[in-house]
């Protein structure tokens, strides 16, 4: 305990040197607690976005192979019961939302020009697109259990009781020329091979980074009566936590194939992933600055202590002892300013959540928005045990030199 | 059979290539319960035999016996033990340790025997009181008087009640009075203790409070006899 006490002790000998010493852990481990709570925050948003954006947080589908290439080819893996599905899925705590969706590849063709679309359908009540953002007024607060399908720059989503209505996106209207209220006419291909053409009332325009190209969007009977099936190929679950996925997964029959979002949504993964091993950098980076940092500190004390460990030794003090009262201190200096750097990444965090928190925009003329900062409680211990044993280790050698001299050649140090 | 015998010590200090002499064959017994001063020159080496005497050095050749144990055959682990047991320390600089306290300071050799916390307790403020500093237990070192800190050196050194106090140059760095009073009170803890006193200085006033003077010169033994 009297090592544990001195070794504490010794750490406040020297205030000034100290903060100094342990400047570099404290503002980068305060760096790194905010930009990972911003980080945390940003992600937590694109994984919403991404399983809001279409995925759902719970797939299940009429076979495994339909995320392969059921996009292209839905009606090769349609449910045999998509309702009695539903009705599981409805079942599981923690559902918001199950429904089916279809979908279905055409060529829509106005006046001269045509282009070929994915045609993804849901039921009406469950597709939502943002309104453009008004300058002043606070963001627009989207319903969790809606698929967000992209901002909407003109017209309005198809109505409850309205069919044969599109929401195109912006790209297509614009090769295209078309605008709400314009037919376009859509021609594609039926399960059996035949194709079918009808038209389609353009009711809006929407726009979504690397979506609008290509998708457009229809309400889901008119889908399903276009396509001439009875079934739906897929059915998605929206959950009020991600984290309760895999048990709603698991809670369903064994003969369903089922996707969790985690499966799904692998761009979300991989920019996660990403961010997690940019974060794991930057650590590694702070950790390395502060393990020469502090090894040369107590390197410097080590050795202006000599006398001290001298006198320790005499009074019969082991070379373990006087080794552990070193590590300590350095441990110590570690769990200070680790301590100090989280306090005020934590800190930092709140007042620049006072103020609103980040601007973000998801790309060029999509509307910016705040995002807080949410440092993780995790990152005390994420950040602190590896800063500790960096101390530690910077303490290491000059400990060693310490232990290494006789108690008469340390009190000959002056 | 003396408390200490050294035999045909001889210490060289190694400077870059060359060896430097700082003891050459030195012969020593010294009884239980003496009072000794080193004396001599600087660099005569006086602190060289009394750091081999207090193993906290090694001789390059001959051997120190100490209590009946031959002080080679120790390990490290064990010699530390046996300084815990058997000797106390008193240094010319204090040496007390900056982040204890008076009462810390005097408990830590303490610390490192398997000894009840009251009995610590008693044994320290005890002492404290016999050195006249009971009153600043709780105090820093820092804060206290040059005499006073060496008192609490004492008031250390004798707290693990030691067969053999080593004290190296204790009033160097003290006023001439303020060393006669400390050099009173290592006396008095010498007699009432009952432990073995060694001590070094080149002041002959200082040397008068031993009972027998070891005077060394160039690493060798000049003259051994009792004091005047």
């Amino acid at each position: 305990m009297r090592t544990i006490a001195m070794a504490w002790r010794n750490i406040f000998r020297q205030k000034r040197r100290t903060l100094i010493a342990l400047s570099a852990l404290i503002v980068g481990l305060a760096g790194l607690v905010a930009f990972q709570g911003y980080i945390a925050r940003m992600m937590s948003s694109f994984r919403d976005g991404t399983i809001l954006g279409g995925l759902g947080h719970v797939q299940v589908a009429g076979g495994e192979r339909y995320w392969e290439d059921g996009e292209y080819d839905p009606y090769a893996y349609l449910l045999k019961d998509a309702n009695s599905v539903i009705d599981e899925l409805r079942k599981q705590p923690g559902v918001l939302a199950a429904f089916p969706s279809t979908g279905f590849t055409a060529i829509a063709g106005f006046g001269e020009k045509s282009v070929t679309l994915l045609v993804k359908a849901y039921p009406s009540e469950r597709m939502y697109f943002s309104a453009p953002a008004v300058p002043g007024s606070p963001p627009e607060q989207a319903p969790s259990d809606l698929f967000r399908l992209g901002l909407l720059l003109a017209g309005r989503a198809p109505g409850p009781e309205e069919r044969d209505c599109l929401v195109l996106g912006e790209t297509a209207a614009r090769i295209l020329g078309a605008k709400p209220g314009d037919i376009v006419t859509l021609m594609g291909m039926l399960p059996e091979g035949a194709l079918n053409g009808r038209d389609f009332t353009v009711s809006g325009i929407y726009r979504d980074s690397g979506r609008d190209k290509i998708f457009a969007f229809t309400d889901y009977a008119t889908a399903m009566d276009f396509s001439r099936i009875a079934q739906p190929p897929v059915v998605h679950a929206i959950l009020s936590d991600p984290g309760r996925a895999d048990a709603v997964m698991a809670s369903l029959p064994k003969d369903l194939a089922r996707r969790g979002w985690r499966d799904l949504a692998s761009y979300y993964i991989q920019v996660n992933t990403m961010f997690a091993g940019f974060l794991q950098v930057i650590r590694a980076i702070i950790l390395i600055v502060t393990l020469f940092i502090l090894g040369n500190t107590m390197n410097r004390i080590v050795f202006e202590r000599m006398r001290e460990w001298g006198t320790l030794r005499a009074m019969g003090t082991p070379r373990r002892g006087l080794l552990v009262l070193v590590l300590l201190e350095g441990s110590f200096l570690g769990l200070a300013g680790s301590a100090l750097g989280i306090a005020l990444g934590f800190a930092a965090s709140s007042v620049v959540n006072l103020f609103g928190g980040l601007p973000f925009r998801q790309g060029a003329g999509f509307p910016i928005y705040m995002i807080t900062l949410a440092p993780d409680a995790r990152a005390v211990w994420f950040n602190m045990l590896p800063a500790v044993a960096t101390a530690a280790l910077a303490s290491l050698f000059p400990a060693r030199r310490a232990v290494g001299m006789t108690p008469a050649e340390c009190l000959r140090q002056i | 059979m003396p408390l200490i015998s050294v035999r045909k010590v001889e210490k060289h200090y190694q400077l870059g290539k060359t060896q430097a002499p700082a003891l050459l064959g030195i012969d020593l017994e010294v009884d239980a319960g003496e009072r000794l001063c080193l004396m001599g020159p600087s660099g005569s080496g006086k602190s060289t035999l009394l750091n081999i005497i207090g193993c906290i050095d090694s001789s390059s050749a001959g051997s120190v016996v100490i209590d009946g144990q031959d002080t080679a055959e120790l390990d490290d682990a064990s010699l530390s033990r046996f300084r815990n047991k058997t000797m106390g320390f008193v240094f010319q600089s204090f040496n007390l340790i900056p982040v204890l306290s008076v009462f810390e300071n005097v408990e830590y050799p303490l610390l490192l025997q398997d000894l009840p916390s009251k009995e610590r307790k008693n044994r320290v403020l005890a002492l404290l009181e016999r050195v006249g500093l009971a009153e600043y237990w709780r105090r820093n070192p820092e804060n206290l008087s040059g005499g006073q800190r060496q008192r609490v050196a004492i008031a250390r050194a004798l707290v693990t009640r030691p067969r053999l106090v080593i004290a190296d140059e204790p009033t160097a760095a003290l006023d001439h009075t303020t060393g006669a009073t400390i050099m009173d009170l290592m006396v008095e803890m010498n007699e009432s203790f009952e432990s073995t006193l060694i001590f070094s200085s080149h002041d002959p006033a200082v040397a008068r409070y031993a009972r027998r003077i070891v005077r060394l010169a160039d690493g060798r033994i000049d003259s051994d006899g009792a004091a005047a």
